[in-house]
């Protein structure tokens, strides 16, 4: 009977929101897409076509090294900006952590729709005390790349 | 039987790897931590908690991970964190009992077939307290002394609450 009795699970999404709990000033952002999660997904995973598309401030972001799930990605900014970053990649989670960002995905199957959730944060260290600034400056960045991830599930799906 | 020790040892060694680089605040490796402890909060924080169990889940992880600093040795990760979740799941169900006023108006109807309905129905008549001694005498199968040390009270207490949890799910069962 033991099977039977109830579990708390927690989903990809809480997860996330966990992650971001422990990074201080770092920012979740959750939305309803109206597809399915493997048209969701299929946008979020193409980190090479996408995230620029999404992220404003990256120009390219390229996988130098793939092992299964973990990627090595160059990422390359409107001003020169350089950075390196540390990925793990799978279905309908994604992490990415350079020495000064963190960044992460998640989606969870919603009936015919998709919950999507961005995380975006800093990595300094000593930044406890500004994180509730931060989490309110960065809110709506982070706002606008889940409605940019948005728009682009929209012109991949009508693309089909 | 040696391929399962084996991997027993690999597993530790992995979890050992894990621990110490969340330690100096590698957050992928907190989200690999987090993969790894999440079946077992969701099974030690659903029984106490019952319908705010995401919450407690959530929370355990948090106080989990952001405690993690104070853990020296990383393979008594799992029972550290099962003493963290079950604190935290009996808080939010006392928090929330205290909320909401009568909780038995919001469970489901005692006629619904389900089994998984009829034990959460079950549980919810009982305190958060006598749902922690039901998870970790009856579900985790600890014994009276690691009980007692993960709630925090006297073996005597363990005891005496669970016969009183036990007798309280009887009844209620029986209705």
């Amino acid at each position: 009977m033991s099977d039977q009795w109830p579990t708390a699970e927690i989903d990809r999404i809480a997860r996330l929101r966990v992650l971001a709990a422990l990074t201080p000033g770092a920012v979740v952002v959750e939305a309803v897409l109206p597809h399915r999660f493997d048209q969701v997904w299929g946008v979020a995973a193409d980190l090479e076509r996408e995230l620029p598309q999404c992220l404003t401030d990256v120009r390219t972001f390229t996988i130098t090294r793939e092992d299964g799930e973990r990627l090595s990605v160059d990422a390359r900014g409107y001003f020169g900006l350089r950075a390196h970053f540390d990925v793990v990649l799978r279905p309908g989670w994604c992490v990415m952590r350079s020495r000064f960002l963190l960044g992460g995905m998640a989606a969870e199957p919603a009936a015919e729709q998709t919950r999507f959730a961005f995380l975006g944060g800093f990595r300094f260290p000593g930044l406890r005390p500004a994180a509730p600034l931060l989490r309110r400056l960065g809110k709506p960045a982070i706002a606008h790349v889940v409605s940019r991830y948005g728009q682009r599930v929209d012109v991949r799906v009508g693309a089909e | 039987m040696m391929i399962d020790a084996t991997l027993h040892a690999e597993r530790d060694r992995e979890v050992e790897r894990l621990v110490r680089a969340a330690q100096r605040g590698d957050q992928l490796a907190m989200a690999e931590l987090m993969g790894l402890l999440a079946p077992s909060v969701a099974r030690w924080c659903g029984p106490i908690a019952l319908q705010h169990g995401p919450d407690a889940a959530q929370e355990s992880l948090i106080a989990i991970l952001r405690g993690l600093p104070g853990l020296r040795d990383p393979s008594a990760l799992f029972g550290w964190a099962r003493a963290i979740a079950i604190r935290e799941a009996v808080r939010i169900a006392k928090r929330e009992r205290g909320r909401a006023g009568d909780p038995l108006g919001e469970l489901p109807a005692r006629g619904d077939p389900l089994l998984g309905v009829e034990i959460r129905d079950t549980l919810a008549r009982l305190s958060p307290e006598h749902r922690a001694v039901l998870v970790l005498r009856d579900l985790e199968g600890l014994d009276e002394q690691t009980a007692s040390r993960v709630l925090a009270v006297a073996p005597g207490t363990v005891k005496s609450r669970l016969a009183r949890a036990r007798a309280g799910f009887r009844k209620a069962w029986q209705r």
